[in-house]
């Protein structure tokens, strides 16, 4: 007992000893910045007005900060432009899902037969290529492009996963001011390489659409409605089930269908045509009530109210942003005749320097580089970890592909999911500050500020420091929400 | 346990069962090819080809960027605009006897009075960058390995809540500190200096996270050993747990090094003086003064870039399994 007790007493000693570094840099960089940044928040602290030429001094407000900043448009601009942005967060989540479920398959067709037959092919198809693009005398371009397409499909035919693997992650590695740099470049509307390639293809779309009746093209708002009320109809379906199964509390599933109707809200007064979007409203809220109906006819509802909201959550807002999507392009569909009228015919967007195209454009690149992001490795270790047996069971069952993946790829993988979504929430809160000041510096007219950006500016430029720090808090206020979300409904999928 | 358990929901593909285990892997990528009927491998192969293809098609898009930046650094400035990418005819200096593009030298050169009058000195900023992300990799690899040593191996009181606090704290968003923090580097005398770039990276709650899960792999019965043979908590830390987890340090090396190597934020703030720039801060100062000549910044964007890519391929086995243990931030 007392040699147990001196050893205790020692390791306090030695534990100290060796958290000694890290605890007073944590000290010093983390938890007093922390506290002296709440004080900042309640302060009036602007580097104009308190410095040492001037004698004023810093007073504190209480919440006038706060109240500054609720009253603030722009605040409320950019937590839009932020929320905007975060759109990305489910495609790029199903496409790194879907680049990490391609990646482990198996790439060599399961015997060396097979594989050297492939790599043949590889290398015939390749120089196949190459002969056509240099026998027809084409310009180097082509050749460039055959060889590149050869020299892929070869390497991907030898290494497979690994090859693959690679080039998909390349965009993460290099990922910051270099890669943003190299996208403002690209994104150029005159030199730049992504509007030459977009030039040619538009103007053939100009003669298409102005040969066509402009009713035509302009249907493709009512194709986009419609799709937007069936994404409604499969959500508040899917939500239904999970409800009717117990998966999913009734506030739980009631709160997460209110983001399935809200494209169609949205619809009522960005659409041009305002019967659109009225139609697709009473739609959206019929079919609601339909399966409500369906709900509740001789049915009792299991689980507590807030049971299972996470992957509702998850389902209701992935499918709001591609119904916001599908929004979006019925609206550029409208429009589309009399974008095509003018002389010039369809031109490639201005990109970066245009007010609506700016944000699209930053997700664009973001999408780039969430293809192959850290979220496809997590997803690549994660299928590992499926158990074959399930699939082996399927298989016996005369599963469908469709069904195994819904019911067996994707249940197994809901940790995985829940963890990158947290993750990609958190980040996307705070995000948008680097490509922000590097591509744009917040513009055009402050489309692509976000809330990080404004902090930036704020604090570090205008010099409010009191202000900006009120701004940081709000953020800190949305992280810690996501936060406590998570550790309340993460366990499920943590202990399942 | 369970609410560290919670805040990473990943962690419940816990970090022991994350390197796969071969004999599953094995049955479920090579699936036994079963009765091997013509109609089924011609099936497989079609299949298989079909892969290729798509997987082919996305690495082109994820390629074809970079292809662009590499042929337009070779370009000369009348061609940038050009949709043919492929550079008509590649200017060259002679440098120390090897044929150099000119674009590369003239970003190099700042000596030179036409290119670079508004005094772009590259090769500082890259000299700038390795030394402060080597010097904070150092200490922030030395401070966590102790720290998570700490955690992990030894036991005192009040451990694991103090473990929780510094969990929690990589949740807090960065932006909250970085205001008081500057405040905090005004008054230390540290702003444009590299002191005040490195010191604050030195420390890391992820770093300490991601040291402690490969501690806590380490058989504890090697510090009894230890013990037995009248080894010092140092000792065991310094000759023992240190080289054991040697992947996790490569590991946690790699990732701070790129973290620091494209910091943006923090150099933005703190660094006033052009010979003090960072690649970063010096690639975006390049773009602002002369974003004009695209031609120049490619080759520039290339010279940060290709490093990493090199980097990236010959050590990409340690990130992957980092990444995987799911200690990233998505």
């Amino acid at each position: 007992m007392r040699t147990r007790g001196t050893r205790t007493v020692r390791n306090v000693g030695a534990g100290v000893a060796f958290l000694m570094p890290n605890l007073l840099g944590f000290l010093v960089f983390t938890l007093v910045p922390l506290v002296f940044s709440m004080v900042l928040a309640f302060s009036n602290w602007d580097l104009k007005l308190h410095n040492q030429y001037k004698d004023k001094h810093i007073q504190f407000i209480g919440l006038d900060n706060f109240i500054q900043l609720i009253n603030e448009p722009n605040f409320w601009k950019y937590l839009g432009n932020t929320f905007y942005l975060m759109m990305l967060l489910p495609f790029g989540i199903a496409a790194s899902l879907i680049a990490a479920i391609l990646l482990s398959k198996d790439l060599r067709g399961g015997s060396r037969r097979m594989w050297v037959s492939l790599l043949l092919t590889a290398i015939m198809v390749g120089s196949l290529l190459l002969l056509l693009a240099t026998g027809q005398g084409r310009s180097g371009m082509v050749i460039l492009m055959a060889s590149l397409v050869a020299s892929i499909f070869i390497g991907g035919a030898i290494g497979g996963q690994t090859i693959y693997r690679t080039l998909f992650y390349i965009p993460n590695f290099t990922a910051g001011v270099a890669t943003m740099l190299l996208w403002k470049h690209l994104f150029n509307q005159q030199s730049g390489p992504i509007n030459s390639v977009l030039r040619g293809p538009l103007l053939g779309l100009t003669d298409v659409v102005r040969q066509s009746p402009s009713t035509l093209v302009q249907a493709g708002l009512w194709v986009a409605a419609g799709l937007i009320a069936l994404g409604a109809w499969f959500g508040f379906r899917r939500l239904r089930r999970a409800w009717a199964d117990g998966d999913c509390g009734s506030s739980a599933a009631v709160f997460c269908g209110l983001f399935l109707i809200l494209p169609a809200i949205l619809a009522v007064p960005w659409s041009p045509l305002p019967r659109v979007g009225w139609t697709v409203l009473a739609v959206t809220i019929g079919v609601a009530i339909w399966q409500l109906i369906v709900a509740f006819r001789g049915r009792e509802f299991y689980g507590r109210p807030w049971d299972g909201v996470g992957s509702a959550l998850m389902t209701a807002t992935s499918l709001m942003s591609v119904q916001l999507v599908m929004l979006g392009l019925g609206i550029v569909c409208y429009y589309l005749p009399a974008m095509a009228a003018v002389p010039d015919g369809l031109t490639p967007p201005n990109w970066l320097t245009d007010y609506d195209w700016a944000k699209p454009a930053m997700m664009l690149m973001g999408f780039w580089g969430a293809i192959g992001s850290n979220n496809m490795l997590l997803y690549l270790a994660a299928l590992t970890n499926v158990p074959a047996e399930l699939y082996e069971a399927a298989d016996i069952d005369g599963a469908s592909r469709m069904g195994k993946f819904w019911n067996i790829t994707w249940p197994q993988l809901a940790p995985t999911t829940f963890f990158i979504v947290v993750m990609g929430v958190i980040s996307g809160l705070q995000g948008g500050f680097e490509q922000a000041r590097v591509m744009t510096k917040g513009g055009p007219a402050g489309s692509t500020t976000t809330l990080s950006y404004m902090i930036y500016s704020q604090g570090f430029e205008i010099g409010r420091l009191g202000y900006a720090s009120a701004v940081s808090w709000m953020l800190f206020a949305m992280v810690l929400v996501i936060t406590l979300f998570n550790w309340k409904f993460g366990n499920k999928y943590v202990n399942d | 346990m369970s609410t560290i358990n919670s805040i990473r929901p990943g962690q419940s593909t816990e970090p022991a069962s994350i390197p796969p285990d071969s004999a599953k892997v094995d049955k479920l990528l090579n699936r036994p090819p079963g009765d091997r009927r013509r109609s089924r491998s011609v099936r497989t192969y079609f299949s298989v080809s079909l892969l290729h293809l798509v997987l082919g098609a996305i690495s082109l898009v994820m390629v074809l960027p970079f292809v662009w930046m590499l042929l337009t650094s070779l370009k000369p400035l009348s061609e940038v605009a050009s949709t043919d990418w492929i550079p008509s005819s590649v200017d060259t200096v002679q440098t120390t006897g090897v044929p150099v593009p000119r674009n590369y030298v003239d970003v190099f050169d700042y000596n030179n009075p036409d290119i670079n009058h508004r005094g772009i000195q590259f090769a500082r900023f890259y000299w700038n960058s390795i030394f402060v992300a080597a010097w904070a990799t150092f200490l922030q690899v030395l401070t966590s390995a102790m720290a998570a040593f700490s955690f992990a191996r030894l036991k005192w009181p009040g451990r694991d809540r103090v473990f929780l606090l510094y969990l929690s704290t990589m949740m807090l968003p960065g932006l909250v500190m970085m205001i008081p923090n500057f405040q905090i580097m005004i008054s230390l005398g540290l702003v444009d200096t590299f002191t005040g770039l490195i010191v604050p990276a030195a420390f890391s709650a992820f770093g300490t996270f991601l040291m402690r899960q490969f501690m806590l792999s380490i058989p504890q019965s090697l510090d009894e050993a230890a013990e037995i043979d009248g080894a010092g908590k140092w000792r065991l830390f310094w000759e023992i747990i240190l080289p054991l987890s040697r992947p996790g340090l490569i590991t946690l090396t790699i990732f701070t090094f790129m973290g620091n190597y494209n910091s943006f934020f923090w150099p933005l703030v703190m660094l006033r003086s052009e010979a003090k720039y960072t690649l970063p801060i010096g690639l975006l100062f390049f773009d602002s003064s002369q974003g004009q000549a695209t031609h120049l910044l490619m080759a520039a964007v290339t010279m940060s870039v290709v490093p990493m890519i090199v980097l990236f391929v010959l050590l990409q086995k340690y990130l992957v399994k980092g990444i995987q243990l799911g200690a990233v931030k998505g």
